[in-house]
């Protein structure tokens, strides 16, 4: 963090970097895209990962990555000790939403798998009123999946809301934040499955699923980048920088063809839909890939910002 | 209730950073903290270059996207348009120093001299109270409006006299007359801010 800001470093009218958003940011939009979407591939549709002391793992990892996401934001923050005031301005604010529904999705999702605590063979917290599928239960379940919802998109919103950058100010920067974090989250299920913990027609399943995700998901990345490359000069430059400029091996390399290509290569070479268990290696490939080419897509979209000159 | 804004004139702009400098002694800005910089623009090629001058400053948006970033609350829009920031509530998230167009926020990272580590007895005396850790911008010198004063700094320090002081929803005043008669021009009018702040060419 460096006083100033990116427009007084020169006075000259010209594009400027963006310098605010940088790794930390996308390591914590990162965090919290596959911990929400954990979550909700479990909440939705039922992707355990095993259990640990009678815990849902994915619940607990969900937990882990959300709250690693809060700590880098609140390390982030000038005035760390003030954290707490960033929940004040729920109703312009994406950041405070988003911290709003972190604090939300925590506080609820450790309540919600509580009862299944197991110590020494016994369940001793199975008799809260909200265990054993009651109303209060489900409620709580639904509320943090709402929180879950917003966690993985709020960082997109964030910048697409930005009106000073013109190649974040588009809809579709969310929408990719929410399709490659339930990638990865797949990615991560995957992974599981091919440690034989899971039974191979779950692994199948996962596969198609993750392919028909890297396919929406290439499918935004190029319909932004061809929207840049048609817009204004300054998101031009943003879609140069990351195609052919100092960006291209953590975006091109890293995010579209490590983390989007080559796993839905890998996914078409397994033929899930043929019936037989997919082939290990394959599915370890395109389980594996999601996950840092998540992170470097989101590096490569964060520093790709540049401001444009006004006037 | 007036609605404060500048217009600011770029034929008249000398580039002498008058504005610049006033706008640092007024405020007792850190270093690296410029309220009032004055961009360079080559206009043209060779051989017939000209360069333009374009004072700048915080705009001051109707909607502003500032405010709307920040999680905090700590930036808000008074009754007569100027934006302030409370460094009191700030916690220093840089949200609004992302969603400005024009690079009206600064961020006082740390607290450090202008030649090295540690402050001069000058700079001590000098620099106000900032908060290290919070964002700090261009108020148009509302202390000095909140006075009685109607004029900022840099307006006041002008020798060109290019940038002009008023209210805007004074049909009347001198700025609503400039921006009608000249056609005053808000800069990144495609972001939908609506600065306070017009030029003039």
């Amino acid at each position: 963090m460096e006083t100033g800001n990116s427009f007084t470093k020169r006075f000259v009218m010209e594009r400027k970097p963006q310098t605010i958003w940088r790794a930390p940011h996308a390591l914590w939009f990162f965090a919290m895209g596959v911990g929400g979407a954990l979550y909700l591939n479990r909440a939705l549709l039922g992707i355990e990962m095993g259990r640990l002391w009678g815990l849902s793992l994915a619940d607990l990892l969900s937990l882990a990555l959300i709250s690693v996401g809060g700590l880098i934001l609140i390390s982030d923050l000038g005035q760390p000790l003030r954290f707490w005031r960033a929940l004040a301005n729920p109703r312009y604010s994406w950041i405070s939403v988003g911290a709003i529904c972190d604090f939300v999705f925590l506080f609820l999702d450790v309540l919600v798998i509580l009862p299944d605590l197991e110590i020494g063979g016994g369940r001793p917290l199975a008799g809260l009123p909200w265990a054993g599928g009651a109303f209060l239960g489900t409620a709580m379940e639904v509320v943090a999946g709402v929180a879950a919802l917003i966690v993985i998109v709020y960082p997109g919103l964030v910048l697409s809301y930005s009106p000073s950058i013109p190649f974040w100010n588009t809809a579709l920067i969310p929408l990719q934040f929410l399709a490659y974090a339930f990638a990865s989250a797949l990615g991560l299920a995957l992974i599981y499955g091919a440690t034989g913990l899971a039974p191979p027609a779950s692994s199948q399943t996962w596969l198609l699923l993750l392919g028909g995700i890297l396919a929406l998901c290439l499918l935004l990345f190029v319909a932004h980048l061809l929207g840049a490359a048609y817009t204004r000069a300054t998101a031009r430059e943003s879609a140069r920088l990351l195609v052919s400029g100092h960006l291209a091996a953590p975006f091109l390399g890293g995010g579209l063809v490590l983390g989007l290509a080559v796993p839905l290569l890998a996914v078409l070479f397994a033929r899930p839909w043929a019936g037989g268990p997919p082939d290990t290696v394959l599915v370890l490939l395109a389980g594996a890939l999601t996950l840092p080419g998540n992170l470097l897509s989101k590096y490569g979209v964060i520093r790709a910002g540049i401001y444009p000159p006004f006037l | 209730m007036p609605r404060w804004g500048m217009v600011i004139d770029l034929t008249r702009c000398v580039g002498c950073y008058a504005c610049t400098m006033a706008c640092k002694v007024e405020n007792g800005t850190p270093p690296g903290i410029w309220y009032a910089p004055v961009y360079e623009k080559e206009l043209g090629h060779y051989p017939t270059v000209k360069r333009l001058f374009i004072p700048a400053l915080c705009n001051h948006c109707h909607d502003a996207p500032c405010v709307k970033a920040c999680p905090s609350g700590a930036l808000r829009k008074r009754e007569d348009g100027i934006v302030v920031v409370d460094q009191d509530r700030c916690c220093g998230s840089r949200a609004c120093m992302a969603a400005c167009p024009y690079g009206a926020l600064h961020f006082y990272a740390k607290e450090e001299g202008e030649y090295g580590p540690e402050r001069t007895a000058f700079e001590q005396a000098f620099y106000k109270p900032y908060k290290v850790g919070t964002v700090q911008k261009c108020t148009f010198c509302a202390h000095r409006i909140d006075r009685g004063v109607l004029t900022p700094a840099c307006v006041e320090t002008c020798p060109t006299g290019c940038r002009v002081f008023g209210d805007l929803s004074d049909p009347d005043s001198e700025v609503s007359h400039l921006i009608r008669r000249r056609n005053g021009v808000q800069a990144r009018p495609e972001a939908g801010t609506c600065p306070s702040v017009f030029y003039l060419r």
